[in-house]
């Protein structure tokens, strides 16, 4: 008892030991500073007359008390209060201020940036349902699939080496915070000019591009890249092996594709052509009739030519017979996922909504929605006046010819120029389509060589006549001082660098894609054998049917006498 | 035989060996990086011999050989308007002149494109032959095939 009475005495007086040096301790904090604050504490800040504005600014704010009762009005929501202060005793000086606005800007344009790559990935929608309803029904899942699956195989090759080479060398932008990861682009040395030929960063977005500026501008490239490879679905549909355009595919996006971006976009040697030998504002692309459109039509008409044309279509005598597609609604609402998708591709373009001239995004918005009507005017009255019937398919192929056509100039043009680009569009896509079955008796079921080829190269061209020098991105276009005109109002050089611009993408994109699915053919073989191709795709490619409860009627058999 | 699990399996060699190879140009500077773009290498190869392997099984499709000569001479002329218009960039200094010489070439490579290859694809295509009577029983019994998987 006496023992146990000892222990609890003791117990009690370590505890109160113990509480008595923490409340000693914690007591003694303040008086253990308080020698010391006036030699250790920081010197009290010069405020100069905008700091001292500052503070008065962050005095008036709004309370939380305020705040908590509701902004019905949005008029004290988004004050002083919410720029971060690097110095939370100083507060917000004119330096935070000035980050802060420096970031607004970047991430404006990156949300830009990234809400307009999105409408673009929305695009793959509309080219499936284009595509798919201008084939026959017995071909639907195969043709949805391979727009489908080009978008895995485009992005995955686009990712281990397509980026890299594109954008590269492609760092500068101030829209996107400089991109200065992408700083290496292969070049060589010609005739005493530096010529930038393809990019060397950006492999797997690893290392040092594992940056957020990379990120977006990945994002919003790769989206473009996979329309250049949607193209070629269309254009090869309904005997094309699934195997060989799953491969045609992944090179594409590794290759074709980003070696004509990095010429045009990616610092390379197209662009270089104003700086190097003062050809206008060097190749101009704003937002891809050539690296885009021209490139997965060229590409189509190489692979179409290749993999020949479907059983049926063309007669002993070389005349054609039309193979009407299965679902001309899907056609059509297809055409509006498009329209809509091109608000995207077009006024994104600029990378960014804040800065460096980028309010003209409304001026090329308008453009292009102005291109797209007068594509639609210009093919239907051809149509309408040549056929005697406004033809469906070729309404929607005349509205995407006319955005096809305005992609390039739709940064550099006035709305009543885009009217004109695209009604010439949507007049030359008809003639193109005829022109390709007839003449060249090449086969595309969706007209895609007209569209985005013939329409594409027409878009690079009328920037060189139809610039208007109104535009000022940030002063310069290519490092050239100035804005981008061309032969219509006075600089016949830009019509020179797009004339190269024009050749570059049918001497050298057509005939590397050429050679790279000649031999894919000897390799693997572009084209379904003739039981699978007239049974149709889907059952021997794809294992279902994409419209299982259709009965389908024998068809008609037109090969020869 | 169409899409089949061959072609499945050699997809997927030919998509790793890419990987690893893009693996390689990624890391060229070190060893591991030239072993890899070797690796990589030796799969995509390997991967488009498989391929060629199961192509023979894949049955008879409707298209015919062709004069490949022809083909080859198309897709070089096309070329050749490239070359032409990027000589032009550094024979002249004139824009009259570049912009001839981009003419040109844009004209030579149409003529490679529009004439010289649509010539050569289609000068023993399918749909001008003898065979139509053979092809035609083959694809009436497809046709029928058709109706059967519809059913």
């Amino acid at each position: 008892m006496k023992t146990t009475l000892r222990n609890s005495c003791l117990s009690l007086c370590i505890l109160a030991l113990i509480l008595g040096l923490g409340l000693t301790a914690h007591a003694q904090t303040p008086a253990a500073a308080a020698p010391a604050t006036p030699a250790a504490a920081p010197p009290t800040p010069t405020l100069t007359p905008a700091d001292t504005e500052l503070k008065d600014a962050a005095g008036k704010a709004p309370a939380t008390a305020d705040l908590a009762k509701g902004d019905p009005g949005g008029t004290i929501t988004g004050t002083i209060s919410d720029v971060p202060a690097a110095d939370s005793k100083v507060g917000v000086t004119l330096p935070d201020v000035a980050n802060q606005v420096g970031q607004n800007k970047i991430a404006v344009n990156f949300v830009w940036t990234l809400v307009c790559g999105f409408l673009v990935m929305f695009m793959q929608a509309g080219f499936a349902m284009v595509e798919a309803g201008l084939c026959r029904v017995k071909n639907a899942n195969h043709t949805y699939m391979m727009n489908f699956f080009v978008y895995t195989c485009g992005l995955f090759a686009y990712w281990i080496l397509g980026f890299a080479i594109q954008m590269g060398g492609a760092a500068g932008n101030s829209n996107l915070g400089g991109l200065q990861p992408l700083a290496s682009e292969h070049a060589i040395t010609l005739f005493g000019k530096t010529w930038g030929l393809f990019g060397q960063s950006g492999y797997f977005l690893a290392g040092h591009t594992y940056d957020v500026g990379v990120m977006v501008i990945f994002l919003f490239e790769m989206v473009f890249m996979d329309t250049a490879l949607t193209i070629v679905t269309g254009a090869c549909a309904e005997r094309w092996k699934f195997i060989t355009f799953a491969v045609t595919s992944v090179i594409m996006g590794a290759l074709t594709y980003p070696i004509y971006g990095n010429w045009a976009w990616g610092a390379g040697w197209l662009s270089q052509l104003g700086t190097n030998v003062g050809l206008g504002k060097g190749y101009c692309d704003f937002a891809g009739s050539g690296v885009v459109h021209a490139v997965g039509g060229l590409t189509a008409l190489a692979v179409c030519m290749i993999v020949g044309p479907r059983i049926g279509k063309f007669n002993r005598d070389g005349s054609s017979n039309p193979i009407i597609g299965h679902d001309v609604s899907a056609v059509l609402i297809g055409c509006f996922i498009l329209a809509f998708g091109w608000f995207g591709f077009n006024p994104g373009s600029t990378l960014g909504a804040s800065a460096n001239g980028n309010l003209r995004i409304g001026t090329i918005a308008v453009a292009t929605m102005l291109a797209g009507c007068t594509g639609t005017l210009g093919a239907i009255i051809y149509m309408w006046a040549l056929k005697g019937k406004p033809d469906a398919s070729m309404s929607g192929n005349g509205l995407l010819a006319g955005l096809v056509a305005i992609t390039a100039p739709s940064g550099f043009v006035s709305a009543t120029n885009a009217c004109i680009i695209g009604l010439v569009a949507g007049v030359l896509v008809c003639v193109s389509c005829a022109f390709v079955e007839n003449f060249m008796k090449v086969d595309d079921p969706v007209g895609a060589i007209s569209v985005h080829g013939t329409n594409g190269l027409w878009g690079v061209l009328s920037v060189g006549l139809f610039a208007d020098g109104t535009s000022n991105y940030g002063g310069s276009w290519n490092g050239v001082t100035g804005s981008v005109t061309g032969l219509f109002y006075g600089d016949a050089s830009q019509l020179a660098a797009q004339l190269i611009g024009i050749s570059t993408l049918i001497g050298f994109v057509f005939t590397f894609s050429f050679v790279i699915n000649l031999a894919l053919e000897f390799f693997i073989g572009h084209r379904v054998s003739v039981e699978t191709e007239v049974a149709g795709l889907d059952i021997p490619e794809m294992g279902q049917l994409g419209y299982p409860e259709f009965v389908f009627r024998p068809e008609p058999v037109m090969t020869g006498a | 035989m169409a899409a089949n699990k061959s072609q499945g399996s050699y997809f997927g060699l030919f998509l790793a060996g890419s990987t690893v190879l893009c693996a390689g140009i990624a890391y060229f500077e070190g060893g591991t990086g030239k072993a890899l773009l070797a690796l990589g290498a030796i799969a995509v190869v390997g991967s488009l011999f498989g391929f060629m392997g199961i192509k023979p099984l894949e049955g008879k499709t409707a298209l015919k050989p062709g004069p490949e000569g022809m083909k080859l001479v198309g897709a070089a002329v096309a070329a050749l308007g490239w070359v032409l218009t990027l000589t032009g960039i550094h024979l002249t200094a004139s824009t009259g002149g570049r912009i001839i010489f981009a003419l040109l070439g844009i004209g030579v490579s149409l003529v490679g494109v529009i004439y010289i290859l649509p010539a050569a694809f289609n000068k023993n295509a399918f749909w001008k032959g003898n065979s139509a009577a053979t092809e035609r029983a083959s694809i009436a019994a497809a046709a029928k095939t058709t109706m059967e998987h519809s059913r």
